[in-house]
């Protein structure tokens, strides 16, 4: 058992540097691994810079990211709502921003279409935060009772509330152009195109303190496995607890939506993934699903630029694509 | 030697509006086994969650070795009382040193491992209920008996005087509850543990406990000795059975024989 799971480490790291190595050298104009190393340590010529270091990287680290904080969230949610087939879509996150940007991008649509500005940049990700928020805050109020929340009445509420938000949403695309309704659904598809450094600052420093906080509560996150009436036997107070981590899973989802759009898949199999490789303990299974669920996303990202080039094919498309047979296998293989 | 471990003090205890519990007082003897007698629905799972602190009471207090639950971080009970609900549910994949780990719990700092102090007291927990050598198993893939004395593994990995267990023999067969109430038995005896459970079987009951408590519509009706207590007329209100008693065969215990519906 303690082999296999060293063997299986060892795989997930060196997996995480292929991709991400591969993720610098493909795309219209590719390069040699050696090339993209070389550039990373500043021995690169003008183009290979502009192609890494302005293009490729920042885009690769926003994909990590988002795939780090879509699978702690992840995790945060299966065990506190002690559902395996919880994640972060069904908190509400995936269709409340989705609404957001989809109104952010038919009430402004003129200025959206002359220039990709400094401006919609930083609009887009505040609206999804916005939108992830208060659609999460509707499914909140609706499951809490008596002050308490119940996980398995906050599940039919957030289904509740997505499939609502879904109407509104086809309901907006049907009245957009077709260039403002391509420009949805790709964003809706969950796309990492356009991603830059600034999308990198934005997000960055508070994914990465999220997921420390996380980490630091890992154990309660074990206890509150267990169930309520053992995890407060333990001195864990879980009415407090259960909310603080909603609202981490809650901000941790938010981040990364609001920059890489509906990818949210990635946060349901690499905890699950993680689950299977290092068992459910959260020292071990935070890390180890933040990883995998990197892998995919970035893995998928590539794929999505460089398959059917020039075209991009959003890189939340690409992950179902993966991630639907092989969830269907785990589900097989399950006894 | 006779400290009163657990004071229950004019609690009501409700679900939403349905008073389970209308008033109810009672004392828990120190280093020795309560056992809470009473039909379904009798309010004794209630008895039970409210001492472990689970559901909070609408009035009244309940003193743990004379300090009132409420009044203390939930973390400082835990040190001194663990708690194990109805057949509780093992995360999947868990092994089953890591579940008894997790009885660590109350003293560990968010960050680093487990000390030497805690790994003694973790071996020692499954080497006294002798799932040592199941250690590296998973425990969602134990059988019943053995899957509870994990559970109860935990329990005492928790290093506290109290023990309270809500059915620990429901669903196992009648050699597994007795190796369980042997088990508990002995914990008690070696340890001084203050137990107290819920248990259906009147004459495991009878067996085990040196006290009894019945229970009935959220009262007390009876409590003392399983001599004293254990009566035809007592087995009457508690069931609204008939019952035929004797006395076991060392003569320190009633047994039911045979009961009838009246």
């Amino acid at each position: 058992m303690k082999k296999r799971q060293r063997t299986a480490v060892a795989l997930v790291v060196f997996l995480f540097l292929a991709v991400f190595v591969g993720a610098l050298m493909y795309g219209s104009y590719s390069m040699t691994a050696k090339d993209v190393v070389m550039t990373l340590f500043g021995k690169g010529d003008g183009m290979q810079n502009i192609a890494v270091l302005d293009l490729r990287l920042p885009r690769a680290v926003t994909a990590v990211l988002t795939g780090a904080a879509l699978s702690v969230s992840g995790c945060i949610l299966q065990s506190v709502t002690k559902n395996d087939l919880a994640e972060p879509g069904i908190i509400g996150i995936n269709a409340g921003a989705a609404l957001a940007v989809v109104l952010l991008i038919s009430v402004q649509s003129t200025s959206y279409y002359t220039a990709l500005g400094f401006g919609t940049v930083l609009l887009m990700p505040i609206a999804a935060a916005a939108g992830a928020f208060i659609s999460f805050l509707c499914i909140y109020l609706l499951a809490r009772d008596n002050g308490s929340v119940r996980p398995v009445k906050m599940i039919l509420a957030g289904i509740g509330v997505n499939t609502g938000v879904n109407a509104l949403i086809t309901l907006y695309q049907l009245n957009m152009s077709k260039g403002d309704y391509n420009q949805a659904l790709a964003w809706i598809g969950g796309s990492l195109w356009g991603s830059s450094w600034m999308y990198v600052a934005m997000t960055a420093p508070i994914i990465i303190v999220l997921i420390l906080i996380v980490f630091y509560k890992n154990r309660t996150l074990d206890v509150m496995d267990l169930g309520d009436e053992l995890a407060m036997g333990l001195g864990v107070q879980v009415e407090r607890e259960r909310k603080v981590f909603l609202v981490l899973a809650v901000c941790l989802a938010a981040c990364a939506t609001s920059v890489a759009g509906n990818i949210a898949f990635a946060g349901l199999i690499g905890p699950h993934l993680a689950k299977r490789l290092v068992g459910p303990v959260h020292k071990r299974q935070i890390p180890a699903a933040a990883c995998l669920s990197s892998i995919l996303v970035l893995g998928a990202d590539t794929l999505a630029r460089n398959l059917f080039s020039p075209l991009e094919i959003p890189a939340g498309i690409m992950i179902s694509l993966i991630g639907v047979p092989y969830f269907v296998y785990l589900l097989m293989k399950e006894r | 030697m006779e400290q009163q471990k657990i004071q229950v003090r004019d609690i009501t205890v409700a679900y939403e509006q349905t008073i389970v519990i209308p008033k109810l007082n009672l004392n828990i003897p120190g280093g020795k086994i309560t056992i809470v007698v009473g039909g379904n629905g009798c309010g004794k799972s209630t008895l039970i969650k409210s001492v472990a602190g689970i559901l909070k009471p609408k009035k009244g207090e309940i003193f743990i070795n004379g300090t009132e639950i409420k009044k203390q971080a939930p973390r400082e009970t835990a040190k001194q009382m663990a708690v194990l609900p109805q057949s509780p549910q093992v995360p999947e994949g868990l092994l089953v040193k890591e579940l008894v780990a997790y009885g660590r719990f109350p003293y560990q700092k968010p960050v680093g491992g487990l000390t030497e102090h805690d790994h003694q007291v973790i071996r020692w927990a499954m080497e006294a209920t002798g799932i040592l050598a199941l250690k590296d198993r998973r425990a969602d893939s134990l059988s019943g008996g053995q899957r509870q004395r994990a559970w109860i593994a935990m329990a005492l990995a928790q290093e506290t005087e109290i023990l309270v267990l809500d059915e620990p023999t429901t669903y196992l067969d009648m050699s597994h509850q007795l190796e369980i109430l042997s088990l508990l038995k002995e914990l008690n005896q070696k340890n001084q543990t203050t137990i107290v459970m819920v248990i259906h079987e009147i004459n495991h009951a009878s067996r085990f406990a040196d006290h009894i408590i019945g229970m009935k519509e959220g009262q007390m009706v009876f409590e003392g000795t399983p001599a004293d207590v254990i009566t035809e007329q007592n087995l009457k209100t508690l069931y609204g059975i008939r019952a035929k008693l004797t006395l076991s065969e060392d003569g320190t215990y009633p047994v039911c024989t045979e009961y009838e519906l009246e």
